[in-house]
């Protein structure tokens, strides 16, 4: 497949940018756009608001936590790409219209700006907030 | 959206962008003919298509040229041929109605991106295509096939592959700019050079080009005019209103208010920025930081922008600001070299400042403590207080030395004792020196909001301090410590100081004596006569001589005795403590009955009083007595009935 690769440069470009002059410039944000369409305004404001929390546990194992703009709080996985949003549940898993929903895109671009809150919490918190989403659910 | 945000600024040139794609594809209806400017057109030739997620992705083959001329047939694959990954949007691909064999034109400003592994190029950001049609043969044929709808292969992405930001090999990613094509638009844009060592020298420069997400290498040189301590609101964060974490933190209610440590910077170009530095928990480094950081350069790395506030909505910032306009040497003009400087008298003072703080908890404010002052800084200027009462504009910001000769603390009890207004009365020797028509003593009131160090609230109730008040408020005929005051005990190294040595005080403290211009919430001397004793309110209570309790008890094994139960022991030798108000006539206020009260530690004259008044509870044993001059507070002057209710107090 090839828009994975090309998602995946083009948020090393981001990266690269940021790292060397703190300023992503415009053909990249089109770029953005280019690719991830309508989610991609939506997760550069979620990135302006610093709404990206890394979870982080002592074991190592991590997970994200993004605030959507409805003030709900959405959990996106980071070993593989999933998030606990409805739009993501369409989109994403029944459509195959998107790679990524906003909240994942949103994620990848508060790393590739260094924007990520971070946050510690024990095994078991982390534990507790992917059960808590399976009890949503279930 | 966030003003200035990324997102922000993304959706103004998506706009843009549609516009101008609307405009083209108006355009190239209207006008069938090819463009002029072939240069930078990509010609490809579809060969095969697939889908991946709303994306068309069609491999290609580049043409050198418009294979107008060239029978169907000529246009066969070649392996010399570059092969490129064209994508389409969804939008484009139901424009462009698209199948393999077709030749695409592919306008500017499209864009190239090369993968990590060097697999084959990819084109993006091709907006501006459309199909050529190579001759009538293939006109017909785009008809019937246009009313057969094409299957599409759709590759469905695995969740699996994410994505890594990492650079693994640094030295093998080839800079994009090296590869492109000639063509105008270049992926990287390389107009901002590295400015890892590059340091700034405006900070309107720096926060127009880098927005709200911060700068992070970038160095702003500044001047450090005013280093004072704000009162940090808890709820006064920036871009982190989201967030909320999981695990409760930590309680903070029992925590003492804190302090920020704030520098008001300005740069070369005369603008302004106040900088919001870390926590203090003790105040005691105030003064410290004042002495060791006003009037040096530094450079600020790693801030983040907080807030842009205006003249109106800082009036406090402003009134600082405007006591260092204008500046003192020429300033930069921007954009001109660095040889031609703007006379600054004329130039009207800031109206906008940003407020700044630092990013992710590290301080990058890199003080050049070594190095001389500053020729743009602006030390306080200090008056004596003659002048300063005679100053006519309002809110305007004033530095003096000053002798606190009484303090009160404002009496709301539901406010913490650090947090609540505090009403200093001080003098000079300009007012003390003064005959007539000036206080010898004015009143100085110190807002919760004014930062005071442990220091000066411990000197300033242990005795008559000098104190050395920075950037005070004038306005009203009062003085107010504010926000950005700041009470120092020691001088500070520059001041520019008008005249004599304003700090020495020749002989004992006069103070203005009660007449009748005297006003509440005022200190006064008076002497006079006593006319009269309020024998409802006259009683005398024991204290604790350790700890002055004043509830003392009585002792359950020998009622004769007192018990101080703070103390945990019987009081020997209790200090009697008595309230009396006294009515006196005094011929400097001949209309008024004054009414002094006494509670606390009683002085000479009371004392006599009181004596002969509880031995013979005669009130004629008082009556005519001569009082000296007595220190009083005023708590009141009614004029029906004209009368002046005072208290006696113990200068500091």
């Amino acid at each position: 497949s090839t828009l994975p690769a090309v998602a995946e440069e083009l948020l090393r470009e981001i990266k690269k940018a940021f790292e060397e002059s703190s300023h992503v410039p415009d053909d990249l944000l089109l770029g953005l756009k280019f690719i991830f369409g309508p989610s991609a305004v939506p997760a550069l404001d979620l990135v302006d608001q610093r709404s990206v929390t890394r979870v982080i546990a002592p074991s190592g194992r991590t997970l994200y936590q993004v605030l959507g703009s409805s003030g709900k709080l959405y959990t996106c996985y980071s070993s593989c790409h999933f998030c606990t949003c409805p739009a993501f549940g369409f989109s994403v898993l029944q459509k195959s219209e998107s790679l990524l929903c906003k909240h994942i895109l949103a994620v990848y671009l508060s790393q590739a700006m260094g924007a990520c809150q971070e946050l510690s919490v024990s095994e078991e918190q982390l534990t507790n907030i992917l059960l808590a989403e399976e009890e949503d659910e279930g | 959206l966030c003003r200035g945000g990324l997102a922000e600024r993304l959706c103004r040139l998506q706009n843009r962008e549609r516009s101008a794609i609307s405009f083209w594809r108006h355009q190239c209806v209207s006008d069938d003919k090819t463009p002029s400017d072939k240069s930078s057109v990509l010609i490809v030739k579809i060969l095969e298509i697939f889908e991946e997620c709303t994306i068309q992705v069609a491999i290609c083959q580049q043409l050198e040229q418009s294979p107008v001329t060239l029978s169907p047939e000529d246009a066969v694959i070649s392996a010399e041929e570059p092969i490129l990954k064209v994508l389409f949007t969804k939008e484009t691909t139901a424009h462009l109605k698209s199948r393999p064999q077709d030749v695409i034109h592919i306008y500017p400003p499209w864009q190239k991106l090369l993968l990590q592994n060097a697999g084959v190029p990819v084109i993006m950001n091709t907006y501006f295509s459309r199909k050529v049609l190579l001759s009538e043969h293939s006109e017909a044929r785009e008809k019937t096939s246009g009313l057969t709808k094409m299957l599409i292969r759709k590759n469905i992405i695995s969740l699996a592959q994410t994505f890594r930001l990492d650079d693994l090999d640094d030295k093998l990613h080839q800079e994009p700019s090296d590869n492109q094509v000639a063509c105008a638009p270049q992926l990287h844009n390389k107009q901002h050079p590295l400015a890892l060592s590059a340091v700034n020298d405006s900070l309107l420069d720096m926060v127009e080009s880098q927005g709200a997400v911060g700068w992070r290498e970038v160095q702003v040189r500044v001047v450090i005019q005013r280093v004072y301590c704000l009162p940090a609101r808890e709820g006064y964060r920036s871009h982190t209103q989201g967030n909320k974490p999981l695990c409760a933190t930590p309680g903070t209610n029992s925590d003492p208010p804190k302090v920020r440590l704030c520098l008001l910077v300005q740069d070369a170009y005369g603008m302004f920025s106040e900088v919001w530095l870390q926590s203090l928990s003790s105040t005691d480094d105030t003064e410290q930081y004042c002495r060791r950081w006003e009037g040096k350069s530094c450079c600020l790395a790693g801030m983040k922008i907080l807030q842009r506030t205006t003249r109106g909505r800082a009036l406090g910032l402003f009134s600082l600001i405007d006591s260092l306009w204008p500046p003192v040497v020429p300033l930069k003009v921007p954009g001109q070299s660095q040889d031609s400087e703007m006379m600054t008298t004329k130039l009207p003072p800031p109206s906008f400042c940003y407020i700044l703080t630092v990013q992710s908890g590290e301080i990058h404010v890199e003080v050049d403590e070594e190095e001389q002052i500053s020729n743009l800084y602006q030390p306080p200027a200090v008056h004596g207080l003659k002048e300063i009462l005679q100053i006519n504009e309002c809110n305007e910001r004033c530095s003096f030395w000053a002798q606190v000769l009484y303090r009160r603390l404002q009496t709301k009890h539901n406010v913490p004792v650090d947090q609540r207004d505090i009403l200093l009365f001080v003098t000079d020797s300009t007012l003390q020196n003064v005959v007539h028509g000036i206080p010898k003593v004015v009143a100085v009131s110190v807002t919760a909001s004014c930062v005071l160090g442990m220091e000066i609230r411990e000197a300033l109730s242990a005795g008559s301090q000098l104190v050395f008040f920075k950037d005070a408020l004038w306005g009203n005929g009062r003085i107010i410590c504010v926000e950005r005051t700041v009470l120092l005990l020691q001088k500070p190294l520059l001041c520019l100081a008008a005249g004599a040595d304003l700090s020495k005080l020749t002989g004992p403290v006069r103070l203005d004596e009660l007449d009748s211009t005297t006003q509440a919430n005022s200190i006064c001397a008076l002497r006079g006569t006593v006319v009269g004793v309020n024998e409802s309110t006259a009683f005398s209570w024991p204290t604790c001589d350790r700890c002055g309790n004043g509830k003392l008890e009585l002792c359950p094994q020998d009622r004769e005795l007192l018990y101080c139960n703070q103390c945990s022991e019987v009081v020997t030798t209790p200090v009697l403590k008595m309230q009396l108000e006294v009515f006196l006539s005094c011929p400097s206020r001949s209309q008024s009955t004054v009414k002094v009260k006494v509670w606390q530690r009683p002085a000479q004259f009371v004392l006599l009083t009181m004596l002969l008044f509880l031995q013979t509870y005669e009130v004629q044993s008082v009556l005519g007595k001569e009082v000296g001059l007595l220190n009083c507070y005023v708590h009141s002057v009614t004029s029906h009935p004209n009368c002046v209710a005072l208290e006696e107090i113990v200068l500091l």
